[in-house]
Formats: C-alpha cells, structure tokens, sequence
C-alpha cells in the first residue's frame, strides 16, 4: 500500500509551509520514524518523519516551494521503481508551485455579481461539503454584498469538485469559487481563495463555461439581511415594546422610517423624535379598489371609426384621451398606457378632441394598464405612486379597476373617475357630447 | 484589615465552630495528619484530636453514611469530600438520606450536616477531578449550596453552614485555595440567601458564581474602559437564592449574563436565567445569556482545559454584543 506524504500543519493558523530542503532523495529506503524533508513555517523550522517504512517516491514538490497544509507533497511505496501511473506527470508538480494544487475538471461557479456597482462579494457560508454531489438548483454558498445575503446554486447537476474559497472571505465578482464535475471526484479540494488566488485552471473550455455566469441574478434567491420578517412582525425587545406602550407610540413607524430592527429601549427615543405623521396620511395608505363590469365595450369600434374618418391613428392616444377626460383636473394632464410591459405617456388637454393628445415625457397623473390580450381576469395590485385603471377582458365586455390611496383621489372623484371612464368605454360617442 | 488566604479562612472557620459546638467533628480522607491535599486543615488535628478530626479509609459512601447517622442522632458533622467529582459516589447518602430525612420524619429528625468540597477546572487534573457539580445538588430540595467567591465569603458562609440545622453544600473554587482577601479578626457569619454586590452598574448585571466572579469582575473592568459600566453580583449561594436582587439590578440595567463554572447545560445559569426572563421579561432590552464550562469532559491538555471555561474576555465580548443592540440569535 503507498503511503502518501502530505504537508503537514505545525501551527494554529498555518496554511502552508515552505520546504526548506529534502533529506531523502526519490527512490531511497525510508523507515518509519526517518526525518524525510524540513519544513518551515512562521514560527520554526521542523523535520517532517516518514509515517510508514519502503521507498520515497513521486516527490512533487522541490526545496524552496510553499505547498498548502495537507497537500501531498511525495509517496513512500513497496519498491523503488514505484508504477508510472502511480504519480502524478511531474510538470503538474511544477505548476502547483505557487500553492495552487491541480484542480479537479469541471464547470466553474463563480462569484456573480448581485448589484449594480458591486466588484466583490463575502462568501458567508458553504451549503454544500467538497465531494457532495448536488442538483443544479442546490444552494451552493451564501454571499453578502453591501446590500444584502443572497443563495447561489449550483447552476449544473454534479459533484461539487472544489471549494476555492473560504466561508468569510471576500472574492471579486467572476473569480471562481467553485468547480462542479460531472463524475465523483477522487480528491476533492478545499482550499482558501488566498491560498489560490485569483487563479482558474488552465483549460480553456471551464474560463468559457465561467463566462456564461451560470448563477445570473435571476437564478439567485434574494435574502434580505437582518430585515424584518415576511410575517410582518416587528423584532423588538420586551423592554421595547412596554416601553412603546406606556408611551403610546407605535413601533411601526420605525420600520416605516428605515430604522433597522430589531428594536430596543434606546430606540423609543428615536421613535418619539419622528415627526408625527399628517393626519391626512393615516387613511393614505389605505387602498381603494373600485370595479366596473361592461357586457359591451365600444371601443374596439371606435377605434376603427377614429381611424378611418379622423386620421386617428394611434389607438393608445384615443384610450389616454378617454381616460384623462376623467381625471378631476381642469387642464392638461398626462395620462401613461401601460401595455406588454411597455409604457407610454400622453399629453391630454382639456376638451374632448382627441386630435390634440400627444407623446409626452412628463410624469404621469394616471397609469392605465390595458391587460385586454392577457388572461388575467381579476387584479389587485393596493395603491401605486399614481392611481391606477386596469382594463381586463371579460367575455364581450369589460373589467375595469380603479386601485389608488385616498391620498390620490377622495371617493367621490375616484367613483366619478370609473364611472366616467367605464362610460366612454361602453359606449365612446359619450366622450364627444 | 488583614488579609489571609481562602484556605486559612475556612481553617479559621472550622476551628471557631468546633471550639464552639463540642459536638461538631471533621470526617473524610486525608483530613487529619495530611490536612487534606490542598493543606486547608493543617494544624486541626493538633487542636481537636483524632476523635474529631477523623481520617478515614477510601470509602466516600461509609464516610457519608455516617456523617448523615451522626447528625441525626444530634452531631454537626463535616464531611471533607476531597474532589467535588466524588459527590457521584455519596448520591444516595446525600440526597436520598440527609436532604429528606427532616421531611420524611415530620420534622422530628434533623441533618445538620456541612458537606465542604470543590469545584473548578484549568488545574490540569483531567476529566474525573475537575468537574463544578454544584448545579447536581441544587436541583436536589432540602439541600442548600453555598459557593464562596474568595476568603471573606468562604469563612462567613462556612459558619453560616455549620450552624445551620440542615444540610448544606459548600462549594470551594480549588483555585483559589491560595488568593488571599481582607477578612475581619473579629467574627461575623454571612446569612445564606444575601447576594453580594461586587460592583454598581448601569448597563449591564454580570451575575456570576464562586470561581467566575473573578472573571466577571475582570470583565466589568475591560468593559469599563469601554464606556460599559457592568454591575457585578454575587448570589453567594444559589439555594437559597437572593432572586430579589438580581431582579432589582435586572431591571435598572435591562440585560444580563449569568457565569457559572458548571458545564453550561442544564445548569446553575439556566435556572438563573430563567427565573429572569420569567420575573423581569418587561424589563429585559436583550436575551439573558448563560456562560458555562463548554459542554465536554475537561480535556487533561492545559491549552484544550483553558478553553473551555469562561474567560473575562469572552464574558465581555458577549456584554459589549448585547450592550450594543445586536442579535444574538437571528430570528
């Protein structure tokens, strides 16, 4: 049985050792106990004993190199003339030089970027062992950038071959953090990304593979750090919330500020230092949701109309004008068509000729997002930035929804606002009278 | 005020009592000539003779056997177990035995009886010498525990102990057998259930037993150059128990720690904790963490046996963590 020699580790914190010199030469007798190399460290310089008795063979590693604790540095085998496939070609031996062990084939996950101006990323932890094998959507490892901890996956079904960085280690965005194989690798490899470096291995076909950044950020599970719970309950100590209590204030208007949770004593001085909120903008947040249903809609026919005998031709001009009639503004208002994903403002004035809306990149008053062609039936998205009428399919008619803050539009103007609007849908002469 | 070692303090104190109660004797190994290992009983054999200081064979269950006999026929023995690890070896004589008897006579039979031993690792004696059991006995009704924190608590608690009617366990720190302390010439006792403030505090209460109030107190120290003034308690015996105090600090300063040299689970900690969060959770700003000796049989290798024990830095680590608002334990 061949024995391996590994570089071993002398000191608390040691990573790696330098070989001052070797005290065997490739092929001589060992016994178990004999001073094989010297090895120097930090602190000192030791001798490193044969663990097992025959012959130093496939030594990979010369005097004045640094090898990574653990790493296998020669054999002692049977005999002297030790089986050519036993060892390691020694050009690999020359290139693990600087630290870098030969690294297992296979395809590289690398660090991705998460944000927009972000160069590098903390790897916060490692969901899966050097040689587990892993599915394509395993989490991998957790990153933390500056905003938040996210999960990246494997982003390929295999093994997870090597680990090339640590669990607390910063690595730039692109540099490789792991290799996954398709096969079980024989020795997988655990290393730091200092050790390593920025290094990938030398095989072109892998640098490719790390290009296509298989972990995208839309493969990535967003995870927001240290950030109040999806319950909606707010992390607070006990001593917090009596005090919140006995002083009628309301911890939610901290979160509501941006203060980061959880919450403590000191915190209820902040939080009577906030400025009360308005007494209009209690109800503000509060959604209204109004909806229209039409068993006909002519719009689709005054469309045509529009077209063929006013020169009309850009149908979303027609619906903007339509809708900003409703608006309670006396004036022209800018109303945005939201269709497909893909918006458009219009310039609505006052009066009903639809000759006179136009593009506009001004900041819209109203957003009308025409959902007709999709099979959605039913929404409710809560109050936007700007009221919101949703237009839905609904057998030879319509669906509208009118979703805004009482802050937006008080209840009167928002029923008006539907009612109107639901009108010149039915039946769109209306607009003209 | 003179200073004298926490040796010399209990030497005194035994020594005082005996000249008092006639009927109080010393029993155990090694306690007579040899004045037992750590040299506490030097000189007691010369004064009261080997009827009353009185060495026997190894034979911890015969010995406590005995001792339980003795006092309820009207003795105030004290027992020297030489290792507080032996207490495995007198369980039935001491919590089956003398901490029912008074119960199960219907008050007609007492056990004033003082069991003195000791707790305490990192003096490289190894898993089965080292041990602080003292959580094991204070689970146990009808049972008191003592745990003096240096000379003046060892001596005024001892006296306490041997008066009292019935039987207590006093745990001694074997490390601090040699620390000396400013102890009055003239005699005081300390009542049992009294904590000790060591040092006021504002931000924190560092609630910590025997061997670790030590600790604490070299962590309020390197808390204080922080800006973290920590308050220091000393229950002094942990049945009964001074929780009045604690809670009163608890609740001026909102956060706590709890130190005990027994393995932190299942412990003297958690019961204190415990009782904080169950007595004074309205007032608590932070979770009250328990330090304890690392779950582990103490490692014989000195470097692994120091790391298993609190150390001022790592108590004032967690107090600056709780201090500064931070999770402990992510939600």
């Amino acid at each position: 049985m061949p024995h391996d020699v590994t570089m071993p580790q002398l000191g608390m914190a040691q990573d790696a050792g330098k070989i001052v010199s070797w005290l065997k030469k490739p092929g001589d007798a060992v016994s178990r106990g004999d001073a094989l190399f010297e090895v120097e460290t930090d602190k000192a310089t030791m001798e490193v004993e044969a663990q097992a008795d025959g012959f130093l063979t496939g030594v990979r590693a010369e005097a004045g190199e640094d090898v990574p604790v653990g790493q296998i540095i020669a054999r002692i085998t049977d005999s002297a003339d030790e089986p050519a496939g036993e060892t390691e070609p020694k050009s690999d031996a020359t290139q693990g030089a600087s630290a870098t062990a030969a690294l297992p084939k296979g395809r590289e996950v690398t660090m991705p970027q998460l944000g927009m101006a972000q160069d590098s990323g903390l790897l916060v932890n490692w969901q899966k062992a050097p040689g587990d094998q892993v599915a394509e959507d395993d989490v991998l490892f957790e990153v933390e950038t500056d905003k938040s901890t996210m999960e990246v996956p494997a982003g390929a079904a295999g093994y997870l071959a090597a680990t090339l960085a640590e669990a607390g280690e910063t690595v730039p965005v692109g540099s490789a953090v792991a290799i996954i194989s398709a096969d079980r690798p024989d020795n997988p490899v655990s290393r730091s990304f200092q050790v390593g470096g920025d290094e990938t291995p030398s095989a072109p076909a892998p640098k490719k593979a790390a290009e296509e950044k298989p972990s995208s950020p839309a493969a990535v599970t967003a995870r927001a750090s240290a950030q109040p719970r999806q319950d909606g309950r707010i992390l607070a100590s006990p001593k917090a919330r009596r005090l919140a209590v006995e002083r009628g204030l309301d911890l939610a208007r901290l979160v509501d500020a941006g203060h980061p949770q959880p919450y403590h004593a000191a915190d209820l001085d902040r939080l009577a230092a906030l400025p009360l909120p308005a007494a209009a903008s209690g109800p503000a947040v509060a959604a209204q949701r109004l909806t229209a249903e039409l068993d006909e809609e002519g719009l689709t026919e005054f469309v045509s109309w529009a077209r063929d005998l006013q020169g009309l031709a850009d149908p979303d001009a027609i619906l903007a004008g339509l809708a900003g009639a409703c608006l309670p503004v006396s004036g022209t208002t800018v109303v945005a068509i939201q269709r497909l994903g893909v918006q458009r403002s219009y310039s609505v004035p006052a009066g009903p000729d639809l000759s006179q809306v136009v593009r506009s990149d001004d900041r819209p008053a109203l957003l009308l997002r025409d959902l007709r062609d999709s099979r959605l039936r039913h929404v409710e998205m809560g109050a936007a930035e700007v009221p919101v009428v949703t237009i839905t399919a609904a057998g030879c008619g319509l669906s509208i929804t009118l979703e805004c803050s009482s802050a937006q539009l008080d209840a009167d103007d928002a029923i008006n606002l539907l009612t109107e609007f639901a009108g010149r849908l039915e039946q769109p002469l209306r607009h003209l009278l | 005020m003179r200073e004298i070692t926490l040796s010399q303090a209990v030497n005194e104190a035994l020594a005082e009592e005996m000249r008092r109660d006639p009927t109080t004797f010393i029993i155990g190994e090694d306690v007579a000539e040899a004045g037992t290992p750590f040299k506490v009983l030097s000189g007691l054999v010369e004064e009261f003779g080997t009827d009353r200081v009185i060495d026997t064979p190894i034979a911890e269950p015969g010995f406590m056997g005995i001792a339980v006999g003795a006092a309820m026929t009207g003795a105030r023995p004290i027992v020297d177990l030489m290792f507080g690890d032996f207490i495995f070896l007198i369980m039935d004589q001491l919590c089956n035995q003398a901490a029912k008897t008074h119960y199960m006579s219907g008050g007609k039979l007492n056990v004033p009886l003082v069991l003195r031993t000791n707790l305490g690792a990192t003096r490289r004696s190894a898993a089965q010498h080292s041990q602080s059991l003292q959580a094991l006995v204070a689970h146990i009704p009808g049972l008191k525990v003592a745990m003096p924190s240096s000379a003046y608590e060892a001596k005024g608690l001892m006296k306490t102990a041997i008066r009292d009617n019935n039987p207590v366990v006093i745990f001694e720190d074997k490390l601090m057998y040699q620390d000396k302390a400013p102890v009055p010439e003239q005699e005081y006792l300390i009542p049992f259930g009294q904590a000790n403030i060591k040092r006021e505090g504002r931000d924190i209460t560092l609630i910590a037993t025997s061997s670790m109030v030590q600790v604490a107190e070299k962590a309020a120290e390197i808390l204080a150059n922080e800006g973290i003034e920590a308050e220091v308690i000393d229950p002094r015996t942990i049945v009964p128990l001074d929780e009045q105090t604690l809670l009163d600090s608890v609740r001026k300063t909102s956060r706590a720690i709890v130190i005990d040299e027994g393995h932190q689970s299942y412990g003297v900690t958690a019961e204190i904790a415990s009782r904080l969060n169950e007595k004074a959770f309205y007032h608590l700003d932070a979770p009250v963490l328990r330090m304890g000796a690392m779950d582990v049989p103490v490692p014989f290798s000195p470097a692994l046996e120091d790391l298993t024990v609190p150390t001022p830095e790592a108590v004032a680590a967690n107090a600056r963590k709780l201090c500064a608002g931070e999770m402990i334990h992510a939600a």
